[in-house]
């Protein structure tokens, strides 16, 4: 993999901009096409065949926490253990989810699994995408995100019940608004019937038991980019398992497993040889060299980097009352001080394609940058 | 072999595009109507402070006590009276903002 400088586009916030993209630049720039990667198409497809793996290890480590009642390592309140496990035995619809990778000198190591909420979903499918036709058209990427997330609707369809498909996100956010925006134009090209609702407008019919949207007809089958933990923790939390329309939520409760950093210890418990995997562990002491991470946390809040006993690196944040992992420090590679991570997306149960977040330390976090790729 | 061949977007140019507008139209409190067959209860978009995309269909209400905010119901003239979250008995049982306090971008 090579990181290579080059001019951005003439106007290039305008080209973005035509494609809906509009939170380009906050404070910082977040797209970044000053520089793109180049990989190797070997390198592709060791990124592809190792995504499929860790995908197929994820569903194992899920069924074994709940053959052996491991949900008090996930904080996860136990009213809900029964719901996670109906929605994981009656293979209620998920859709995708982001294995966050490092990798260097041919070694592929999983940081985490955002398997719940994942974003950067349209910088990755669509917007890099166009970046590479008029950067060289004659080039390959490893995407095909568009036509899976179309395709994985399409299958979904006969799972969900007769009835509209509601997509939900925050308000005050342009981001995750693009997102969910994008996943419900590819279900409506897949032939769904959709509906938007922001997540705080969904309605509680509190005598039917049932959500309602804003014209009170019930929400059946439900796309949510907000997180569970969130989700659970509301006041509308307990009525999840009152429902009695037992909606099909999307991303499904299960998740709540996978996109846990708790999944990393028992990863490593389970299989130790991968080469994929760190060894990750809930107690301190096995390690000189690691990164402590709260079980539930966004955008590298609350981590710290320690190196030879020594704390080298934190970030600041909210999380960590849930407790924490603490998970082999992994260098990653430094192109002129900038790191990158690889952002390896699964749908269905496929890999589909790649989006770069770099950053200028170890931890990639709210001010890293997407940076487009090309295969050649 | 892993390039997507053809992208064509239904939904989110027009709708997203077409709430990007200029700052300058976003003063004042302008209104900007966005394409109603997609997000029909949204039509009515609105300003409010702060950086990025901000829409309302509801106004929140509540109330501050003691350095916390109260969240007790919304207003919209979007929808019917009885929709909107109250304890009258002329509403009806739907309850709302059960879902999304305090929350932020989930961006991860």
């Amino acid at each position: 993999m090579e990181r290579i400088a080059i001019n951005p586009r003439n106007n290039w916030q305008a080209a973005v901009e035509k494609l809906g993209f509009g939170f380009h630049t906050t404070n910082v720039p977040y797209w970044d096409e000053s520089a793109c990667y180049r990989c190797t198409m070997e390198e592709i497809l060791f990124i592809e065949k190792a995504t499929a793996e860790l995908w197929d290890l994820c569903l194992g480590a899920v069924q074994h926490v709940m053959d052996n009642d491991l949900y008090h390592r996930f904080a996860i309140p136990s009213d809900f253990i029964p719901y996670i496990e109906r929605t994981w035995e009656e293979d209620h619809p998920a859709l995708y989810g982001r294995l966050d990778l490092a990798y260097k000198d041919g070694e592929l190591k999983l940081l985490e699994f955002n398997a719940d909420t994942p974003t950067s979903l349209y910088e990755a499918g669509i917007v890099q995408w166009f970046w590479l036709q008029d950067f060289d058209k004659g080039k390959d990427q490893f995407n095909s995100i568009h036509e899976k997330l179309i395709s994985c609707w399409r299958y979904l369809k006969s799972y969900l019940y007769a009835a509209p498909l509601h997509f939900t996100c925050v308000k005050q956010s342009l981001e995750d608004l693009t997102n969910t925006e994008y996943i419900r134009d590819c279900a409506m090209q897949a032939g769904l019937d959709t509906r938007l609702i922001f997540v705080d407008d969904i309605g509680w019919d509190q005598d039917a038991e049932v959500f309602v949207d804003m014209e009170e007809q019930p929400i059946r089958n439900i796309f949510k980019l907000y997180p569970w933990e969130w989700m659970i923790n509301g006041d509308f939390g307990p009525n999840i398992i009152k429902d009695r329309n037992r909606t099909y939520w999307v991303e499904p409760g299960w998740k709540m497993i996978l996109s846990n950093k708790a999944i990393l210890p028992i990863l490593w418990q389970l299989y130790p040889d991968c080469p994929y995997l760190l060894p990750a562990f809930f107690e301190e002491g096995h390690l000189n060299n690691y990164v402590k991470k709260p079980i539930l946390s966004r955008e590298g809040a609350n981590i710290d980097i320690v190196r030879g006993g020594n704390r080298i690196h934190r970030t600041e944040g909210e999380y960590g009352k849930e407790g924490y992992i603490y998970q082999q420090l992994f260098d990653l590679p430094s192109f002129s001080g900038n790191y990158p991570v690889l952002g390896s997306w699964i749908i269905g149960q496929e890999p589909a394609g790649m989006g770069i977040r770099e950053s200028r330390d170890l931890v990639t976090d709210n001010l890293s940058r997407f940076v487009p790729h090309y295969i050649g | 072999m892993k390039k997507t061949k053809h992208i064509e977007l239904i939904l989110i140019t027009a709708v997203l595009a077409g709430c990007h507008r200029p700052n300058k139209e976003w003063q004042n409190g302008n209104k900007v109507y966005v394409r109603g067959d997609s997000t029909a209860p949204y039509s009515r978009v609105y300003h409010h402070s702060g950086p990025g995309l901000w829409y309302y269909a509801f106004r929140p209400y509540g109330y501050w006590y003691n350095g916390y905010y109260s969240r007790t119901g919304y207003y919209s003239g979007a929808i019917s009276e009885v929709s909107n979250i109250g304890s009258n008995g002329l509403k009806s049982s739907v309850i709302r903002g059960g879902f999304g306090h305090g929350s932020f971008s989930v961006s991860s």
